[in-house]
């Protein structure tokens, strides 16, 4: 087992200097000159002077390779550069950047887990009757819509139609509540389905008959069905928690939400590199991370998978 | 079973709703002492010396010498001033027993040190041209300051009022004796202190209690970004925000303007003309290289529907390029109004015939234009669909070109587009700034102009008057300037832009700045 978690592990590191490359090049392809966009976005006359000193203010006059290499030693000593644009450092717009999405992310987690798991199951309960088709087709219609229009909706509907709650900002529990909602709704479905499938699925196996023979109480049975359906949404839900922090960007922007979604729009259309270098390396950092917590608990749940590993 | 399902319905609908307050919050409605205030982006680095920050913010909390007002200048942090004979050098004399907000003494020196490093950061601060002919500074005695000009340059004392970079910090806020790698506070002698300021959330200012003028009524601005714009329409009804305020489409669209003000509960304002929005026609492409076609063009585009289809009637048709309202622009020039079948004649008088299929051609080649527009304005797409089907009419095919901001600024610094919007820098920045940029290569306008047989001497007579001193010969350049690019047809004006304001009812004494970038916030009040 530790020889495996130690494997993987290692296998990390080429795949993070591959990503960080890869992003590195793509950013690079752009045309635009980030000095001078730098300047636009300070609303000075980008004159060529000025551009040729911020470019070197900058160090992009340095050959692509250089950059890269100086990058990633920079980054290695935990400092990831400071923003072209306010000068700030990356680390610290990071840093203020990525608890409100954190926050973001939980509270949808834990709708999200709430809702499929009960939803899941009140639609196995009523497999295929008019309750299960209703669910299922209700959540698939809040899945399709996508999530600036059905924000602003409920935005409309629950702030300014019953002035339950704040439209929008950072501002106490209240706040959200939209957001988090809004986001949870393209997540919500598959779950739903996934449960919900292999809860019938699971009802159907022998175990499940003989348990009922041996005349277990209706609710211990459930729990068996329901603990042996769980496992295959757990992996897909350990996948989704990377995807819901990276998936924030429209959701913080109607909401106003304060966090990293929005910080890194806002670099992309100001080319500002150090910015979305260390987003995309924040990303792939927590993509690779999921992944390798969800294969080890994975390999610890199956006894079959945890032979194999030895 | 089924009494389950209910519950499970009844919980879910709970948990979906009843989290939350019952009553409606309206914070606005509160809290009488604070103006909420929404704007899609944050009041960033508001260091008055350089030009990051918002310009609006950066007003509030900072105050130059002299101010703009629509009478012309008048005296701000300077009682009084002196010019000198040939023009070179300004004395003022400054108001006394003034204190930035950090307690610091407002006098002749914090005047110097504040003037001194604005000029010594020239790179950034190039682009205003007073910046460019300060020669030297001088504290005369405590409370008189004298500047003196390498050249005589009129608009010195406009250029001195303006949001920036000419206002004056404390100079204790100065990172060794310097702004221009930002400062270590904000203290000014402005109506306003920053009082606290969440990146990208929001900022919150409260009145300067040792503010030297007539103190603001309204004790806190709270500045919410909200990058949204429905959002901040949704928040205006929500009683969220007391405020919008904005210019060009920044904050609010034409159609959301005009349903707010039909919906009766808010109070709209349009501010007089402000900035011009023209198109270019650049003289150094093909088709427009020709005077004909550039001519025809101005004839063929209905302003109408734009100003009433397109804008709601929100900014005035434009029938020349400045409005008569801007300085040395009160002069009578060609009008090229509405009139298709003028537009044809010149077509046919340039060589470009029509052809069966509705076009008009000219040695086998179509007579096919590119508009060139940022796809981030969303209004500047569809006055170029309106201006598609009005070119088509008269047989010429218009191709829109929306592009990402910077790709269009790059294609505006090539000169690679037939058609480009320009809009002018608004007072009080016109006309001395905007034809100042006329000379810059980097701007769509010099591009369009380079074509232009006499593009040198309008170069040069744009140099020329900005050293002017003689108020005769002044007007008599901006009227050969403005006169020479009419006569040539590289602008083909569309309307004049203005500043919009919704906010609701109980909000007082909404008011408009010359500058469209400036909020006047201390004028406000509740009631």
């Amino acid at each position: 087992m530790k020889q495996y978690v130690i494997k993987r592990i290692a296998g990390t590191v080429p795949l993070l200097l591959l990503v960080t490359f890869l992003a590195f090049i793509l950013i690079n392809l752009r045309t635009s000159d980030p000095a001078e966009i730098a300047l636009r976005v300070n609303q000075i006359t980008p004159t060529e002077e000025v551009v040729q000193s911020m470019r070197e203010e900058l160090g992009l006059d340095d050959p692509f390779l250089i950059r890269y290499k100086n990058w990633m030693m920079d980054s290695f000593q935990g400092s990831l550069g400071t923003s072209y644009v306010n000068k700030k450092p990356v680390l610290e717009e990071l840093r203020q950047a990525i608890p409100p999405t954190l926050e973001l992310a939980g509270a949808t987690l834990i709708i999200i887990v709430f809702f499929s798991v009960s939803i899941g199951i009140i639609c196995s309960i009523f497999e295929n009757r008019w309750q299960d088709r209703f669910l299922r087709g209700f959540i698939f219609l809040l899945a399709a819509m996508p999530s600036f229009w059905i924000g602003l909706l409920l935005m409309w509907y629950f702030s300014v139609y019953l002035g339950w709650l704040p439209t929008s900002g950072k501002n106490g529990p209240s706040s959200i509540i939209l957001p988090a909602v809004t986001l949870s709704l393209t997540f919500l479905s598959t779950y739903v389905r996934l449960i919900r499938n292999n809860m019938i699925q699971n009802t159907q196996e022998n175990f499940i008959l003989y348990a009922k023979l041996r005349g277990l109480k209706q609710s211990t049975v459930m729990w068996k069905v329901f603990s042996n359906s769980i496992q295959s949404a757990l992996t897909a839900f350990g996948m989704s928690i990377p995807r819901l922090i990276a998936g924030t960007v429209v959701v913080e922007n109607i909401f106003a939400w304060p966090g990293i979604g929005r910080l890194c729009v806002k670099a992309i259309f100001n080319s500002d590199y150090p910015v979305i270098q260390a987003y995309i390396l924040m990303m792939a950092v927590l993509f690779i991370i999921c992944n390798l917590l969800v294969d080890i608990v994975v390999v610890m749940i199956d006894p079959r998978l945890r032979r194999e590993a030895k | 079973m089924k009494k389950k399902f209910l519950f499970a319905m009844f919980t879910l609908l709970i948990v979906l709703t009843g989290c939350s307050q019952a009553t409606k919050s309206n914070p606005a409605a509160v809290d009488k002492n604070e103006l909420v205030f929404a704007s899609t982006k944050d009041i960033r680095d508001i260091n008055p010396h350089l030009t990051g920050g918002e310009l609006a913010a950066q007003n509030m909390v900072f105050e130059s010498l002299v101010m703009n007002t629509p009478e012309g200048v008048k005296p701000k942090l300077a009682e009084k001033w002196e010019i000198s004979e040939d023009g070179l050098t300004y004395t003022f004399y400054l108001r006394k027993n003034i204190e930035f907000s950090d307690g610091e003494p407002f006098n002749a020196d914090a005047v110097k040190k504040n003037i001194d490093v604005v000029v010594a950061n020239y790179e950034k601060n190039a682009w205003l041209n007073l910046v460019q002919v300060i020669d030297s500074t001088k504290v005369v005695d405590e409370y008189t300051f004298s500047l003196t000009l390498k050249t005589p340059y009129y608009p010195t004392l406009e250029e001195l009022g303006l949001t920036r970079p000419f206002r004056m910090i404390s100079p204790k806020c100065f990172i060794d004796g310097t702004t221009a790698n930002g400062v270590n506070g904000y203290a000014g002698t402005g109506p306003y202190i920053l009082a606290e300021h969440k990146d990208n959330q929001y900022a919150l200012f409260s009145v300067n209690e040792n503010y030297w003028g007539d103190k603001p009524k309204i004790q806190h601005v709270r500045w919410k970004v909200m990058p949204d714009h429905q959002t901040i329409l949704l928040a205006l009804q929500n009683g969220e925000i007391d405020l919008i305020f904005g210019a060009d489409g920044d904050m609010l669209d034409a159609n959301a303007f005009t349903s707010l003000q039909d919906e009766g509960k808010y109070v709209t304002k349009i501010s007089p003309p402000s900035g011009s929005r023209s198109i270019l026609l650049n003289s150094k492409r093909e088709a427009t290289s020709d005077k004909l076609v550039r001519e025809a063009l101005q004839y063929a585009i209905n302003k109408q529907t734009i100003a009433t289809g397109i804008l709601n009637d929100t900014e005035q048709i434009a029938d020349v390029l400045m409005s008569k309202s801007t300085p040395y622009a009160n002069i009578e020039l060609k009008v090229r109004s509405y009139d298709t079948q003028k537009a044809e004649a010149l077509l046919d008088q340039a060589g470009w015939t029509k052809s069966d299929d509705g076009y008009r051609y000219k040695d086998g080649k179509r007579l096919n234009l590119m508009l060139s527009y940022n796809s981030d304005n969303a209004q500047e797409k569809t006055i170029g669909e309106s201006m598609q089907n009005d070119l088509k009419a008269i047989g010429v095919e218009l191709e829109l070109l929306g592009e990402e901001k910077q790709a269009y600024f790059d294609r505006q610094k090539s000169g690679e587009f037939d058609l480009q919007y320009s809009l002018s820098w608004g007072l009080p920045y016109d006309p001395q700034t905007y034809v100042s940029t006329w000379r810059v290569p980097s701007h769509g306008d010099y591009q369009a102009q380079a074509g232009l047989e006499k593009k040198k001497w309008l170069d040069q007579t744009i140099s020329d008057v900005l050293v002017e001193q003689d108020e005769t010969a002044r007007v008599e350049k901006y009227e050969q300037i403005f006169s020479y690019v009419n006569e040539e047809a590289v602008y083909l004006p569309l309307t004049y832009s203005v500043v919009k304001a919704i906010h609701a009812e109980q909000l007082k004494g909404v008011s408009f700045n010359v500058s469209q970038y400036e909020i006047p916030f201390e004028l406000m009040y509740f009631e």
